[in-house]
């Protein structure tokens, strides 16, 4: 309570610390193999040296850069497909069996096909990226858009919206609060897939760095690459929220009531102040 | 430009803003069919404050959503300044009851919605949506977002939203049902001055009597099964409105028979 930290962060700094500290005296110790499980100070050690010979930023690079453009290009996509399936019936109709079936397929199934069809190379891997990221952003819109509130319709029609200005100013913002969640889950969708495609072949790439350093019997490295996409996957969802609340200032204090589904976060943070 | 909601006058002095003849609605659901409207005719004249009084299932919001163009009458004939209904416009401005703001916009944007929608210039707009926040008592509100705004303070943004675009007739679906009982008087001696200053036509629907009689120019009394028209009073209560004023207490009577309340709510 003292210096105004509460009893639960100064609880959850010791047991990090116990841990980490717990886990360097068994690496030490001789009980365990070393090599096998290497004490967090070789890690950090390790880290540093893949950071000066600009190892390591070259594997990040690839992957943010795969990991952006697929995300983008997915969430592109399943906003596009989402609004012009919700507005148009037929076309639900027509093409909505064929999504459904594809989505039921787990995304990382088609990493081995995709690799056969696009190479080891950067297009295999935005591909899939693209591909997993799509559904749930699709799902979502697709909602949003059916979904919209009946009353603000109501209201709107009766102020004059009709055609795209009734789309553009009620039926798309409407339906945010459905897309952002939807974003939301694909921006862990993305790191997943963008992983499983780096693990099972490619020339650069965190997902890489852990493959090869497996290979070497490089398990500190190993380390280094999951500390690393742990910090990628916590990095974007921050930066997510604080885009969300900086650009959309109601949208946390609107979600409790309008009853946005409550889907799996990327992470157990809330949006919500 | 100032905030006054004009009457608009293309029309004959003397035709009624609203006219409608043998008006009827059903609704089919799955249990069978309602009845909501029978057979009403009514007229309205400009610059009427009319109250829309009934038990629910009397019609009384069926009627309402017709004169917005929400609903198309499976018969009859109603008419608005002269002209058939065929949709929502931005000439019949319409106060829900659960607010229906845009939660993605602030208090001025929701104003400016109406004006927006029709290409006004920006300018134009941002004075427009200030002289109305001001006529409704929020001056300092502009930038809030709905979810700052209590339930009150929201009902008053919609009430300046629906002002906007000036219609000829503002079309109110018991719009202080969900308000506290003290935000609701103030509400109301709020929307009678509205009414005195600017002279809009207005159709107020309630379930509650005494607020009916504090509003209105006019009660119509509506009763269920199927939905019609029972009593059309002309309210002759001097303003400001005492609710202890033994006239007051005579029609409060007078119209809780007419619905067929035995004793006072």
């Amino acid at each position: 309570m003292a210096f105004g930290v509460s009893r639960h962060s100064v609880a959850g700094m010791i047991g990090t610390f116990a841990f980490f500290a717990a886990w360097e005296a068994l690496s030490r110790s001789g009980l365990v193999n070393n090599v096998m499980l290497p004490a967090p100070s070789t890690i950090v050690q390790s880290a540093w040296a893949l950071i000066v010979t600009g190892e390591l930023p070259s594997h990040l690079g690839a992957s943010l850069l795969r990991a952006t453009i697929g995300f983008l290009s997915g969430s592109v996509l399943g906003v596009a497909l989402g609004v012009v399936m919700a507005r148009l019936p037929l076309l639900h109709g027509t093409i909505n069996p064929l999504v459904q079936m594809f989505r039921a397929v787990p995304s990382l199934a088609f990493v081995p096909l995709a690799i056969f069809w696009f190479g080891i190379g950067e297009m295999s891997k935005i591909v899939l990226i693209a591909w997993g990221v799509f559904f749930p952003v699709w799902v979502n819109t697709y909602i949003g858009v059916r979904d919209v509130s009946p009353l603000l319709g109501r209201a709107a029609a009766s102020l004059g919206a009709r055609g795209w200005r009734n789309f553009a100013y009620v039926v798309i913002p409407g339906a945010l609060p459905f897309i952002i969640a939807g974003l939301r889950v694909s921006l862990s969708v993305a790191l997943v897939v963008l992983v499983a495609a780096e693990l099972a072949g490619a020339a650069f790439g965190v997902g890489y760095l852990i493959q090869m350093s497996q290979q070497v019997f490089r398990v500190d490295q190993m380390f280094v690459g999951l500390i690393v996409l742990g910090a990628m996957g916590f990095a974007a969802d921050l930066l997510f929220e604080r885009a969300v609340r900086r650009l959309l200032p109601w949208y946390g204090a609107e979600q409790a009531g309008q009853n946005v589904p409550q889907i799996e976060r990327a992470s157990g943070r809330r949006i919500t102040k | 430009m100032n905030a006054r909601v004009e009457i608009s006058s293309q029309t004959d002095v003397g035709e009624p803003l609203i006219t409608c003849i043998e008006l009827g609605h059903v609704y089919d659901s799955g249990r069978g069919r309602t009845t909501a409207l029978g057979s009403v005719s009514l007229t309205i004249g400009r610059g009427e404050f009319v109250c829309v009084l009934g038990p629910s299932g009397c019609g009384k919001t069926t009627l309402l959503n017709i004169l917005a163009g929400f609903v198309l009458p499976a018969k009859g004939v109603v008419r608005v300044g002269g002209h058939a209904i065929n949709g929502p416009s931005s000439e019949r401005g319409v106060v829900f009851q659960d607010y229906s703001l845009f939660p993605w916009l602030t208090a001025r944007a929701n104003v400016e919605f109406g004006l927006r929608m029709a290409g006004r210039a920006a300018r134009e707009r941002v004075k427009i949506a200030h002289d109305l926040l001001g006529l409704v008592d929020l001056p300092d509100v502009g930038e809030k977002y709905p979810f700052e705004l209590s339930g009150g303070m929201k009902q008053r943004v919609a009430i300046a939203r629906a002002l906007a675009t000036r219609p000829s007739l503002l079309l109110m679906d018991e719009p202080f049902a969900a308000l506290d009982a003290m935000t609701r008087g103030s509400l109301q001696a709020k929307l009678v001055e509205i009414h005195r200053q600017e002279q809009p036509t207005i159709l107020f629907v309630t379930h509650n009597i005494a607020e009916a009689l504090v509003l209105a120019s006019r009660l119509i009394v509506m009763s269920p099964n199927p939905g019609r028209i029972v009593e059309d009073i002309s309210v002759d209560l001097p303003r400001p409105r005492r609710r202890t004023a033994p006239r007051f207490n005579e029609l409060y009577e007078h119209v809780s028979r007419a619905i067929g309340l035995e004793t006072a709510e």
